[in-house]
């Protein structure tokens, strides 16, 4: 019954009662494994939480202090294990940031669970309690939060360093806070206030320098350099750009072709001919007066000869090859100009414009920067740079998450204290509405007031204090009506977090608490696991 | 002996007691497996599939645990194909149906081993099915004539199906949301018209109903991104080049300029091609296969939207709700169907853009779009929510109602006690025994919810002898309590379907008394 697997069907086939105890076992399987993958990301909580180096099968490692990436990294196969690791993706798909949190909340909700189990409550009113009680905790927190407004540009800042302080970069909060902000806010889209793409946003990575040497762009970055093999400009003032998903190189046909060479003379007509036909294109590129190109990679033929290069050169044209076909959008979005797969459509209007184009050299690698644009799409890149790959990779992921805090505030605009001040809050109230409920359903929103305490405790832990003295004076700074007291991590005590500028959006703690809740529901109400094909 | 070998090397010949017993246990094993997720307590169950990626697939959609079971009984396969039939036919009631069954078989195998002949079981079995379908019927509710009290009844159903599923927290949200897509379809039971997304992210209560049609791609590059009164074009044609898809077909020219005038003739064709496509007077353009760059710019400076890459699925729905046909060819513009919407534009669910067709020429069509924790939470969510869609618009059809929360069963247990009474000879203990195994039901979905099943089946009986009576269990509130007033209702087309269905497998595995098993086909890459 319980486990008709591939292995023994026939023998397992024989019982016919019904054996509850393995049922137990599965779930309390389940229930161990997802704790494990939570307490495997717990210390990482937190501005003084702790790193992990992940090494991965190939041989690659990562340094990250992002729950969603770690737990990712880590490949678990227990089913119920997985379903913690999606959850935390669901966090960051929903928020960005609060991945780790999420995590520890949901282990933290399995723990009391089991507790209940044993007490022998059916898992299914422990799953509607805590459905319960998640709906009255975003409540609470709704009531909690403080409206913000997007011209509150210093509010903003706060709640990305926040969010940064708990990284590897947190010593660049300060640089990297404004530049999230500013970047985010200059990609709203006026007509559409709450929705803010973040794909407008291009984050390039480039070795070399520090942190802090990393800027926000207006204007485009490519990573890569302009094509110096016939020596042909690369800076332009006043460039007018067009971007073409042709070939500048010799004729080639769909259907399979060859010229036949039969004789000498012919083979110098032939080279005759080439050229003509490179000259009389760049002559028609030309004659728009484009003098910066951006050519599309093509897999069908080289996008550019050293023949064809050499004439662009002569012609003056800047050329920049090999441009990804999924980079073009946000190219052709950017410059405000349209993709030309022609050379017969090659028209002035198409072109896009621009103060500046210029290479420039970082470190010993070049980049290719595209200032002072014409009438600029909504889009902004940022432009990383670090010491090392590992850096340059989790100031990334970071800068990432940032950019999702502010991205909730603007879709959402309720800031919220942070330093578990919320958690804790939440914790004391759903603990006084237990009194009110009848028979199982308080005790389980009292197990799951209690299970919240977690992320004080925890974030107390990992910065080294006393977990037990800090919590229990929480919860009694809170009684007495502070509602916005939390751990000052810094300090090492208790004081008035909104004070301290730690601020998060509300929507990462009511998703993280939505989310984690949705995913103990679904594990509690697994009594088997059954091998299929 | 003078035979020595009937059968092949490795086939097997299981006789008599020995072939019954082994159909009896492996039915019956099949159903202890799935009856915990029985009832709105019910349990899940997690998948783990041994193929690779080790995919992991929570549910508690009986067709589903049993279509991915591995196994080898062929009892236990005859039950797995009723329940597929179960969820073809009607949709719901899948893990009902095979827990029916292996009741029934349970109790048989009780009257075989006291010496009753099969058959004879199979005659009361039959008598009691029947007897059961008439105390049903007797007892239907059908609000055909009023509109108003039918719709009320469809999101009773709705809501009974909801509450054993993932979606029970919002049940009534998805209720809604079921009846009002079933109600669109007005009586036709194609389920097309009705497309569901999934897009994580979310919580499930921000799922939401769209009329029209969401089609998850992205439009060309340059193109408008809003079109009013589109005329739209469905097409399953190249849009790369055409090739010459004859093998080794080549060209050998002498010159350089005439491989450029090669190229440019494809070039020519290609906007031939395109040309052609305007020239049908449309505004989008819908492919299933690529659009390369040079006719994506073509249509961009014609204004049309052209979407490339649409999946099969994604063009056939498209081409039935806008009521165009699929063309790949255009040379004869006045053939070819054209769809119609009012209005294509891009919306952003989540952190993706897709693109929204309003307004289709087939009314009945819309889209419900899944938000949700995970992609185990959505997936959970289609299926649960496919079950509703099936139920109602099932029941749109068959308009007869009953009441849910193990009533039916309890109703048709007291008339088939009664005709046991009433039957002479060995067939009454059969149908006797079928009585048994309908108040399995009842007691499964009590012992599910974790409640004394022994004490509330005794007292939904006792209630049920006075006549007229409502009783079922009530599950929230662990007590016996009146269905009517909790508005727990369920379709009588289902409950038909699990009975007949049920019976019918039961008789068929009774009717067995030997299983040959073939050798198994030898695999020379077994090794």
């Amino acid at each position: 019954m319980a486990a008709v697997t591939a292995a023994q069907p026939r023998s397992s086939k024989t019982e016919s009662y019904v054996d509850n105890k393995r049922k137990e076992d599965i779930r309390q399987a389940n229930i161990i494994a997802a704790r494990s993958v939570a307490d495997a990301v717990r210390t990482s909580l937190g501005p003084k939480g702790m790193d992990k180096m992940i090494s991965t099968a190939n041989g690659e490692v990562i340094i990250t202090n992002d729950g969603a990436t770690i737990l990712n990294k880590m490949e678990v196969l227990q089913p119920a294990a997985k379903m913690l690791v999606e959850l935390s993706k669901s966090q960051d798909a929903a928020a960005g940031d609060g991945t780790t949190t999420v995590v520890v909340v949901a282990g933290a909700l399995l723990k009391q669970c089991l507790s209940l189990l044993s007490h022998g409550i059916h898992p299914t009113v422990i799953s509607d309690s805590l459905h319960k009680a998640s709906t009255k905790a975003v409540d609470v927190l709704t009531a909690m939060a403080v409206p913000l407004e997007l011209s509150d540009r210093e509010s903003l800042i706060k709640s990305a360093s926040t969010s940064l302080n708990s990284k590897v970069v947190s010593q660049y909060s300060t640089l990297l806070a404004p530049l999230a902000v500013d970047s985010v806010l200059s990609v709203v889209d006026p007509e559409k206030p709450d929705m803010v793409d973040l794909r407008d946003i291009k984050i390039v990575k480039k070795h070399g320098g520090t942190v802090d040497d990393t800027q926000l762009i207006k204007g485009l970055v490519f990573d890569k350099k302009a094509s110096h093999a016939a020596g042909g400009p690369t800076r332009m003032e006043n460039a007018k750009i067009a971007v073409i998903q042709f070939q500048i190189s010799p004729p080639k046909t769909d259907i399979e072709q060859s010229i036949v060479v039969s004789d000498y003379s012919q083979m110098d007509r032939i080279l005759k001919e080439e050229r003509n036909y490179i000259l009389g294109m760049i002559k028609k590129i030309k004659a728009t007066g484009c003098n910066v190109l951006l050519i599309q990679k093509s897999i069908l033929r080289d996008a550019v000869t050293d023949l064809s290069l050499h004439y662009l050169a002569k012609a003056k044209i800047m050329v920049i090859k090999d441009v990804e076909r999924d980079d073009i959008e946000f190219i052709t979005k950017t410059l405000n100009c349209l993709p030309i797969a022609n050379i017969e459509h090659f028209r002035a209007e198409k072109l896009g414009h621009a103060e500046l184009v210029e290479e420039v050299s970082i470190g010993d690698a070049k980049i290719v920067k595209v200032t002072g644009i014409k009438d600029m799409g909504r889009t902004t890149t940022v432009l990383v740079r670090g010491s090392n790959q590992l850096v340059i990779d989790e100031a990334e992921r970071s800068l990432h998450d940032a950019l999702c805090v502010v991205r909730c505030l603007v879709s959402k605009r309720f800031l919220i204290a942070g330093g578990g001040a919320p958690e804790i809050e939440l914790s004391r109230q759903l603990g006084a509405w237990s009194k009110v409920l009848h028979g199982m359903e308080g005790y389980c929103v009292k197990s799951f007031a209690e299970a919240l305490e977690v992320i004080p405790y925890t974030l107390a832990e990992n910065a080294g204090l006393n977990p037990i003295a800090i919590v229990t004076e929480l919860r009694n700074r809170h009684a007495q009506g502070e509602i916005n007291a939390g751990i000052n991590v810094r300090k090492g005590q208790i004081t008035n977090i909104l004070e301290e500028n730690v601020v998060q959006p509300l929507l990462v703690s009511t998703s993280a608490i939505t989310l984690a809740t949705e995913c103990v529901r679904m594990i509690l109400k697994i009594d088997d696991i059954v091998n299929v094909r | 002996m003078a035979i020595e070998k009937i059968f092949k090397d490795d086939a097997t010949e299981e006789k008599g007691e020995r072939a019954r017993m082994s159909s009896f246990v492996g039915a019956i094993a099949i159903t202890d497996l799935v009856k915990t997720t029985l009832g709105p307590k019910g349990m899940d169950k997690i998948l783990q599939s041994t193929g690779r990626g080790h995919g992991v697939t929570v549910t508690n959609d009986g067709a589903t645990i049993l279509k991915s079971l591995h196994i080898d009984n062929p009892a236990a396969k005859v039950l797995i194909d009723i329940s597929k039939v179960q969820d073809d036919e009607v949709g719901d009631g899948t893990t009902s149906v095979v827990v029916l069954a292996g009741e029934l078989l349970r109790e048989a195998e009780k009257l075989v081993a006291s010496k009753i002949h099969p058959m004879t079981i199979i005659s009361g079995y039959r008598m009691a099915a029947e007897c059961a379908r008439n105390a049903l019927l007797q007892r239907v509710v059908d609000n055909k004539e009023n509109a108003e009290k039918f719709k009320s009844d469809l999101m009773k159903i709705a809501k009974t199906t909801l509450s054993s599923k993932i979606l029970s927290q919002d049940k009534e949200h998805f209720a809604q949301l079921a009846v009002e897509a079933v109600m669109r379809l007005k009586g036709s039971t194609n389920l097309e018209a009705i497309q569901i997304i999934k897009k994580p992210g979310g919580s499930l209560k921000d799922s939401f109903l769209d009329e029209g049609f969401i089609l998850d791609k992205k439009i060309g590059l340059g193109q408008p991104k809003r079109i009013e009164n589109a005329k739209i074009l469905v097409a399953n044609t190249a849009m790369d080049t055409d090739k010459v898809k004859i093998y080794g077909a080549r060209v050998r020219v002498d010159s350089m300029s005439k491989v450029a005038e090669i190229e440019g003739a494809e070039k020519e064709k290609m906007r031939e091609k395109v040309q052609k496509i305007i020239a049908h007077g449309i505004n989008c353009f819908v492919n299933r296969q690529l659009i390369y760059n040079f006719p994506e710019e073509l249509f961009a400076d014609a204004g049309i939207l052209a979407i490339e890459h649409a999946d099969f699925d994604g063009i056939e729905r498209l081409a039935l709700v806008t009521g165009g046909e699929i063309a790949s060819t255009f040379d004869n513009p006045e053939s070819v169907k054209i769809g119609h919407c009012k209005l294509i534009e891009e919306i952003m669910i989540g952190e993706d853009k897709l693109i929204h067709f309003s307004g289709v020429e087939m009314g009945q069509a819309c889209t419900i779009v899944l938000r949700g924790a995970s992609h185990h939470v959505l997936d959970e969510a289609e299926r649960s929510l496919h079950d509703a869609l099936c139920v109602l618009s099932q029941t749109v059809n068959d308009t007869r109602v009953l009441l849910g929360g193990g009533w039916p069963e309890m109703v048709m247990a007291k008339e088939v006690d009664e005709l046991a009474r009433k039957t002479p000879g060995k067939k009454s203990h059969a149908i006797e025994a079928f009585s048994r195994a309908l108040v399995a039901i009842p007691t499964i979905i009590a012992d599910n919810a974790g409640l004394d099943s022994a004490d509330l089946v005794a007292q939904l009986r006792a209630a049920h002898h006075t006549e007229g009576c409502n009783a079922g269990i009530d599950v929230i509130s662990g007590s016996v309590g009146d269905m009517a007033e909790l508005g727990i209702s369920e379709s009588f087309k289902v409950k038909q379907a699990v009975l007949l269905s049920a019976t019918e497998a039961a008789e068929m595995i009774l009717r067995v008394d030997e299983i040959i098993t073939c050798a198994p086909r030898q695999r020379e890459d077994r090794m």
